[in-house]
């Protein structure tokens, strides 16, 4: 029996070639990419699933309330490492580390120095005892007793001692900013599991006393939160957590200091489970390069593939309805040969299940395609190796068992349905078949596609508009150079900035701290008194010397500039004038606003500008001079304006790094574009940008060859019909408008129901920004325009044919 | 008694009036007959070779086969009745096209569940018996309709029926080929096969030991022999 079925279902598939093929090519498409999401999503999902008792492990993290807005720390204060074992209970392990960073490190017997070295932390015995690594040698309990004791993963270890077998690794050396050692006292393997917990050098807690942040580190103080002070914890068998939430929440109330309450700020310590670190947002995980995991994408991504799915399906159930004529007699016979109903819909099925299976096993192969092509887009770790794990089998079984039935079932279920003594008639094709299922699949098929292909347009709109809109200030032929940050003081800078002034390729330059929109802000609490109020703003803190707005081309509206580049006085921007309380940008000029406790005087007031990406707002800002130089200098960035591009940018650019290396001997160089950092500002907007530009082109094929499929069923249907036609006169033109019509009329419902529903989801998706681009009528019209366009040229590309056959080779064939 | 219909009505409606497709036909069929229905075209030959075939329903009226009430029957024991006794002989031959010759004779084993190597003998004794062991892997499309109609015939035959309905089984053949289908029913029929065949032919007619009149759905009562 099953061999019939699978011979017939065979000849089947082989004798529509065409039909078979855009049902094939319309469900690979959207197994593709549920393959390659599917891999995505159990990437992510599966980060520290393998520690043991992970269900009982938390971070305790800190959240802060201010009349400004909240925050999320990931941090804990220091002396909490201590609370959470003698203050509070049901806890039944907790490790802190200090997630160290440095500016270089090497082995104290090698040459080699590694810059900036990542994935070091500060921790104690306890991090082995909660976080269970495979030791090569030494062991948890005496490894980070004493200070001055590292313990590295194999993969550092060969890193550091290329040459050196493992077992000699022990005991060596290592430096870290040439002025702290530490000797290598175990080796551990590094995890071979998906985990956050990537470090690669465990430096004894101890050793903190000896670098410069010991304060931060081993303070006993209760102020001061750091997000680079971790702390996790295994609450015990028997209590939850919400039980240590609420000692927790005690703890934050014991320890309420006087700036607290006089800046309205409350502090809650808090807890996140290990399981959702992986997805954090908001409190943040140690990556470092790697773009967080973002489960709105993940989210959207899921969504995409389920309706890429859908409208393969529908494809497949719109064709195969519409192929029910030519099956209606072998329906008949089979059931006069004594087929029950349930019988063809198992035959159906399996044909389904083998055309699935068919589109599956191309997928297997183009998803190792899709890997590649795109790279950028899907998270490192994620690879054809993947493929290989039981749930992968899983998901690909899973997934042609539902399409099987979600695409073979309604057919399966009409075909068996026809009457064996009409059917063999061919009778009842034409009273029982309206197919007013199909149009409804058809059209929904294409709302999908509209909605792709508006949403498309506008995301595209919104990106060109963000990178495009003025922000303000200077941003083309603007670049900025970065100076190595562990040099503390300005003099070098001084001489880079002279020098590279008098480069004839270079029209203006400043010395400064951060670019006017960057990420990475300083905020201070400004406080302004009169007589009878107290307004407290945060002020976002610039800093810049005299030719610092000149580059950027920022303008005065009142007062000047400060006077030098180390007299602590402000410049504010409108916003914060007017937080303030100001209207008139003289009124402010003069004023003191207390900073730190002192007062300090507001000199000028500058145009506002956008500080961050169009998503956020402007907010009240201060451009100050050096302030601290004595300590550390802000002035850290060497601003430029290149001259006229004709003239080579190339070989000033050069010319400055010659400088840059002959000042700063053996530092990278990291210069950038101004314009490229504003366009990283959008790098989920572009991602989101591409995902949808994918997404539109396959949803578009997928229901423009359901289309055509349509189509050329009808249009052979109708041969006789065009064959009369024509003999009766009828024009080429009349005849295809003939055909298309009925369709037509589909993807234009189509268009009018996806209109509301694009604009109703792009408007909700506008609200985030700040500044928003225009819904415009024409980006509608546009993509409603394209769609019956391109729809019209496949369904032409047809009729057309058919339409100008000869006649009597139709009428003869009939 | 093989079968017995009791004052069988079947009608459609058309435009508020009903129009009568069969109109009390009451009939007798003992095992071992061979029944000739004739009729001018549209006088309801093949509707009550449906009717009887139990692929279509009647509205009004008695039907017993084998002692079952077939007009109280649910489909699924329908479907189990015919599918036991009675084999399909069509006109147009009615074979898969997307199957050999083979598979298409084997196809009603299928739907009884008998076993492969019992099937193998059935479908080999068959090809056997019509001569067409040479033409069991060619598709329909490659044969003459007389070798499709005897392929058809071996089908029909294939799961043992009591009772054949043959429904024009040479209205598209020629003369010759004609004659050696009816030689064929001959020969089943005193095996011990009942038939029951619509027909156009008055020769073909005289094949079978009874002959019924149709016309507009009626019995006629002219002649029987």
């Amino acid at each position: 029996m099953l061999r019939n079925y699978i011979k017939i279902a065979w000849r089947n598939i082989w004798n529509n070639k065409l039909f078979s093929a855009i049902n094939i090519i319309s469900l690979a498409i959207g197994l593709s990419a549920a393959f390659v999401i599917g891999l995505m999503v159990y990437y992510e999902f599966t980060f520290d699933t393998f520690h043991q008792d992970g269900d009982r492990m938390y971070r305790v993290v800190t959240d802060f309330e201010t009349p400004q807005g909240n925050m999320k720390n990931g941090g804990v204060t220091p002396p909490m490492r201590l609370a959470v074992r003698e203050e509070l209970t049901g806890i039944e392990q907790s490790a802190y580390f200090f997630n160290w960073w440095i500016s270089e490190s090497k082995a104290a017997s090698s040459k080699q120095i590694f810059k900036d070295p990542e994935k070091i932390i500060l921790t104690q015995a306890s991090y082995f005892d909660l976080f269970q690594y495979k030791w090569i040698a030494g062991s948890k309990e005496t490894a980070l007793q004493k200070p001055n004791q590292v313990v590295l993963t194999r993969k550092r270890a060969l890193e550091y001692f290329p040459n050196l077998p493992l077992t000699a690794v022990m005991g060596q050396s290592i430096e870290y900013n040439a002025d702290i050692q530490a000797v290598v006292s175990g080796i551990v393997e590094d995890f071979d599991k998906r985990s956050d917990f990537f470090f690669d050098e465990f430096v004894s807690l101890a050793t903190a006393k000896q670098t410069g942040s010991k304060d931060q580190i081993l303070s006993d103080s209760w102020g001061m939160t750091n997000n680079a002070s971790q702390l996790y914890i295994k609450i015990s068998e028997h209590s939850t957590a919400a039980q240590i939430k609420s000692q927790l929440v005690a703890l934050s109330e014991q320890h309420v200091d006087a700036d607290m309450i006089k800046y309205n700020n409350k502090r809650t310590f808090n807890l996140q489970p290990l399981a959702d670190l992986h997805f954090d947002q908001e409190y943040g995980v140690y990556n470092y390069s790697r773009p967080e995991a973002n489960k709105n994408i993940l989210i959207s991504l899921i969504f995409i593939a389920i309706f890429l799915l859908l409208l393969g399906s529908i494809n497949f159930i719109n064709l195969n309805t519409a192929q029910a004529t030519q099956r209606a007699k072998e329906i008949g016979i089979r059931k006069t040969l004594g087929s029950s109903k349930r019988q063809l819909i198992i035959q159906f099925l399996g044909e389904t299940f083998l055309l699935t299976l068919l589109a599956a096993l191309s997928s297997v192969i183009l998803s190792i395609f899709a890997l590649k092509v795109f790279d950028d887009f899907i998270p490192k770790g994620v690879d054809a190796t993947l493929m290989a794990s039981p749930w992968f089998a899983g998901l690909v079984l899973g997934l042609i068992t539902v399409l099987t039935f979600l695409s073979g079932f309604y057919p399966g279920l009409v075909l068996s349905r026809f009457k064996p003594s009409r059917a063999l008639k061919g009778e009842l094709i034409r009273s029982e078949n309206k197919g007013s299922l199909r149009k409804v699949l058809t059209v929904s098929q294409f709302v999908i596609a509209q909605v792709f292909v508006i949403a498309t347009l506008l995301v595209s709109k919104q990106i060109y508009f963000m990178m495009h809109s003025d922000l303000g200030f200077r941003t083309d032929a603007v670049a900025y150079l970065q100076t190595p940050w562990e040099d503390q003081k300005v003099d070098k800078r001084l001489v880079l900035e002279q020098e590279i002034r008098d480069l004839p390729g270079v029209s203006r330059i400043s010395l400064g701290g951060m670019p006017p929109a960057s990420h990475n802000m300083a905020t201070r609490m400004g406080i302004y008194k009169t007589k009878n109020q107290e307004v407290i703003q945060e002020l976002q803190v610039l800093n810049g010397d005299g030719d610092y707005l000149d580059v950027y081309s920022i303008d005065i509206l009142a007062g000047r500039k400060p006077l030098n580049d180390t007299i602590e006085e402000y410049i504010i921007n409108e916003t914060g004038m007017q937080a303030f309380g100001f209207h008139n940008p003289e009124d402010i000029v003069g004023k003191y606003i207390e900073l730190n406790s002192n007062k300090r005087l507001i000199v000028g007031v500058m145009k506002d500008f956008k500080q961050r990406s169009l998503k956020t707002g402007i907010v009240p800002l201060v451009l100050t001079g050096d302030t601290g130089r004595e300590r550390r200098t802000n002035f850290r960035t060497v601003h430029l304006v290149l001259g006229d591009k004709a003239s080579g940018w190339s070989g000033t650019l050069a010319q400055i790094e010659q400088i840059y290396k002959k000042i700063y001997p053996g530092e990278d160089f990291k210069m950038t574009f101004l314009d490229q950092t504003i366009a990283n500002f959008y790098e989920q907007e572009q991602r989101i940008a591409s995902l949808l530009n994918w997404a539109t082109g396959l949803s578009v094929l997928i229901s423009c060859l359901g289309l055509l499929g349509l189509v050329i069923h009808t249009t052979e249907r109708r041969n006789k019909e065009i064959g009369v036609r024509k003999v009766l006169g009828a024009s080429l033109v009349q005849l295809n408008l003939l055909l298309c019509r009925d369709f037509f009329k589909l993807v234009l419902l189509g268009y009018l129901i996806a209109m509301p529903l694009a604009w109703w989801g792009l408007h909700n998706w506008l609200q985030d920004y700040a500044y928003k681009t225009e819904m415009s009528w024409w980006v509608f019209a546009l993509s409603g325009i394209g769609m019956v366009v391109l729809a019209l040229a496949i369904m032409s590309f047809k009729t057309l044919r058919t339409v100008l056959r000869n006649p009597v080779e139709s009428l003869r064939t009939e | 008694m093989l079968l017995q219909l009791n004052h069988i009505y079947k009608w459609v409606k058309q435009g508020g009036k009903r129009v009568f497709l069969l109109n009390d036909i009451s009939l007798d069929v003992e095992e071992g007959e061979f029944i000739s229905i004739m009729g001018p075209s549209g006088s309801g030959k093949s509707t009550l070779l449906n009717v009887i075939g139990m692929l279509d329903e009647f509205q009004e009226g008695e039907y017993i086969f084998n002692e079952e009430p077939v007009h109280s029957l649910k489909e699924k024991q329908r479907a189990k009745l015919y599918k036991e006794y009675i084999g399909f002989v069509f006109q147009a031959y009615h074979l898969i096209d997307e199957l050999t010759v083979y598979e298409n004779i084997e196809t009603p084993l299928l739907y009884k569940n008998i076993k492969s190597s019992e099937r193998k003998a059935l479908v080999a004794d068959m090809l056997d018996r019509f001569n067409i062991v040479g033409k069991k892997d060619l598709f329909p499309a490659q044969l003459s309709g007389g070798q499709q109609q005897l392929v058809g015939i071996a089908r029909a035959l294939i799961a043992k029926p009591k009772l054949i309905l043959a429904d024009e089984p040479t209205g598209n053949l020629n003369s010759k080929q004609g004659e050696e289908i009816m030689e064929l029913f001959k020969e089943l029929n005193q095996e011990g096969v009942t038939i029951i065949q619509a027909t156009h032919s008055e020769s073909n007619a005289a094949y079978g030991n009874r002959i019924i009149h149709l016309l507009d759905g009626s019995k006629q009562h002219q002649a029987s022999n």
